[in-house]
């Protein structure tokens, strides 16, 4: 049984991908690789679905980042969808960057928020 | 006659009654075929004898022996029923005398090539029911007289049930070595390996045919494993060959992540989907390594065993019609802890089942038989042991059974330096963590803290040789200690980023202690737990 597994959906603004499992340094590497590498250029943006992942460590946390710096180069934003009682707001909290960044609660209030936003290289 | 075919009748009665030696009823297939092409051989003084056996699929001969003309046999020779020489013996069941082969309706090239003058066939036959055709050709033209064809009658007429007997009886055998092969490749290879469970398994299959019993392992996600016994109803390929799809679509709806109630419910709803009538009784449970609870559900299958050190129980199950039995089966789920060491038994009627012997008194057989077993495969060597005869076991038996892997009090482990350790770790520490009686906040916290310890000492693992770390747990007055210990240097936080791995560690814990060493780096964690 592989660790996490990424399921990719194209919005008409956005990439969406749903990941599930876990995410830990033997896979997060991957995980961030397979997203950023499935994001159109045209997509203002990506959402990060992690209402399915039960882990996240560091490695996890750092790649997210590394994602969210590589997206920002080409003018797109990462929104992460974290319910409130999934554990992957454990891991942020005790790492305490629970609050950086955008964060929705589900995937349909995400996509309200990358709504509006200016439209890449415009 | 002509003179010089005149045969010595003495010699000929002599082959004839070889012709009618009893002891080639007890010949496999290919020795008697071989055995009466010689004596007919020998009976009639011809060049050539041919066996075609009746193939009722494709209504054609097929060449089966020959002697004389063996390229009949090595180039599979099929003859429609009907046509040509021996097509007509077939069709119309009467012997057929061809003087002049070059002028007769002949069919098969080969006999013409091999320059046969004059030919004599006879239908094989037994009970009414054509199996054959047997011919004799001779190289120079020859009248085959009433003699000759009472010789050849009296062959067939011997030749023809044995044939059909060995026939029937290679026939089986193939399929017994087809189903034996293709339910050996449907079965697992080997049972998944999941942290927090032991797991064995056994398949028998009857002396006379395989039969569709099957079992699997299944890992899942979040700590859990599911098991699974099934029973396709029937024998030979047929179920062998539905066994294998039955496990697969169990498997995948498995994994899908539904209980053991749906999960049943799917399997039946994809067998009633199927263009063929089908049936098989089946269970399937969930463990969760986590927790310890059980759930299982059943469909038409005999009750699981829990064996535990105090005894052996039946679990109840609500009676549930087999898989493809009803449109719209229900399959109740029943749930359960399973104890530290308790074990899970599931298994097929084959085991258990003795002809006037109740199934409840042999499943309680069973239950006493399995009493005091320790580990998976002890339990399964038990039940073996005293339910399988050494021969002549009747149906097929299929036995998979579980331990909740007893949980140490203290942890002392060495691990492989390797990213993919991480979540075998853990998993192991849910478990512990779990029967030290921290909440579940707390072993959440704390898997997280261990984790990204463990997962530091591993990057400071010195590659390429092989490394370890070292991880220790124990409960102490209500404070639980974990220390990860590697051979490596601690190294510095590099980047915001990277540093968050301690920050989690320092969150999550109420003590952290890091010595850094020549020889390596230990972490010592502490963390009070509130009573449950």
């Amino acid at each position: 049984m592989s660790l996490a597994d990424v399921q990719i959906t194209l919005a008409p603004s956005a990439l969406i991908a749903h990941v599930t499992g876990e995410v830990d340094m033997s896979n997060a590497e991957e995980v961030g690789a397979t997203v950023i590498g499935a994001t159109p250029n045209e997509a203002q943006g990506v959402i990060l679905d992690l209402s399915g992942v039960d882990y996240l460590d560091s490695a996890g946390i750092y790649v997210i980042y590394g994602m969210r710096a590589s997206l920002q180069a080409r003018g797109q934003a990462l929104i992460l969808v974290i319910p409130p009682t999934s554990p992957v707001h454990d891991s942020l909290r005790l790492a305490g960057v629970e609050r950086s960044g955008e964060i929705a609660e589900a995937v349909d209030a995400a996509l309200r928020m990358l709504d509006g936003r200016p439209l890449p290289g415009s | 006659m002509p003179a010089e075919q005149s045969i010595d009748r003495a010699g000929e009665r002599r082959s004839s009654d070889r012709l009618t030696d009893p002891t080639l009823s007890e010949l496999p297939l290919e020795e008697l075929l071989g055995e009466l092409l010689v004596r007919v051989q020998e009976a009639l003084g011809v060049d050539t004898v041919a066996i075609l056996l009746h193939d009722a699929d494709s209504r054609q001969l097929v060449a089966r022996a020959a002697k004389g003309i063996e390229e009949e046999v090595e180039r599979g020779v099929r003859i429609p029923l009907g046509q040509g020489f021996a097509g007509r013996i077939a069709a119309e069941r009467v012997p057929i005398f061809i003087a002049d082969v070059d002028h007769a309706d002949v069919l098969n090239p080969i006999l013409r090539e091999k320059g046969i003058a004059s030919l004599l066939g006879v239908p094989l036959i037994v009970e009414g029911e054509l199996i054959g055709v047997l011919h004799v050709g001779s190289l120079t033209p020859r009248m085959f007289g009433q003699d000759d064809l009472a010789v050849l009658l009296m062959a067939a007429a011997r030749a023809a049930p044995a044939i059909e007997r060995a026939a029937l009886f290679a026939e089986l055998e193939h399929e017994h070595r087809v189903s034996m092969v293709l339910q050996r490749s449907l079965l697992p290879k080997q049972l998944a390996d999941v942290v927090g469970v032991d797991v064995a398994a056994r398949y028998l299959p009857a002396r006379e045919e395989v039969g569709g019993d099957w079992y699997d392992v299944i890992e899942l996600p979040r700590g859990r494993v599911g098991v699974v016994i099934g029973d396709v109803v029937g024998h030979g390929v047929a179920a062998a060959a539905l066994m294998g799809r039955l496990r697969t679509a169990l498997h995948s709806y498995a994994i899908e992540g539904h209980g053991p109630g749906r999960t049943l419910e799917l399997v039946d709803r994809f067998v009633q989907s199927l263009d063929e009538s089908a049936m098989a009784t089946a269970g399937y449970a969930v463990f969760d390594t986590f927790n310890s609870k059980l759930e299982y559900a059943t469909a038409g299958h005999l009750p699981p065993l829990v064996i535990s050190d105090s005894g052996v129980r039946v679990l109840e199950v609500t009676p549930a019609p087999p898989l493809g039995a009803f449109p719209y089966g229900r399959c109740p789920e029943h749930e359960l802890t399973l104890g530290s060491g308790e074990m899970l038994l599931l298994y097929t009627d084959g085991l258990v089942e003795r002809r006037g012997v109740a199934l409840s008194a042999g499943i309680e057989v069973l239950a006493a038989a399995v009493r005091g077993a320790q580990t998976p495969e002890q339990a399964c060597a038990f039940a073996v042991r005293e339910l399988v005869p050494a021969v002549g076991l009747r149906d097929d038996v299929a036995i998979v059974s579980l331990q909740n892997s007893p949980v140490p009090a203290e942890l002392h482990m060495t691990l492989p330096a390797e990213p993919k350790t991480l979540s075998q770790v853990r998993r192991m520490l849910r478990r512990w963590l779990n029967e030290r009686g921290a909440d579940e906040a707390a072993v959440a916290e704390m898997t997280i803290a261990v984790s990204e310890a463990c997962a530091n000492a591993i990057e400071h693992a010195y590659a390429p040789s092989p490394a370890t770390f070292e991880l220790h747990g124990r409960a102490r007055d209500g404070e639980l200690t974990m220390t990860v210990r590697d051979a490596g240097r601690w190294r510095a936080p590099r980047g915001q980023n990277r540093g968050r791995g301690l920050s989690i560690i320092v969150a999550a814990m109420d003590d952290v202690q890091i010595d850094r060493t020549a020889i390596g780096t230990e972490v010592v964690m502490r963390r009070r737990i509130a009573p449950k």
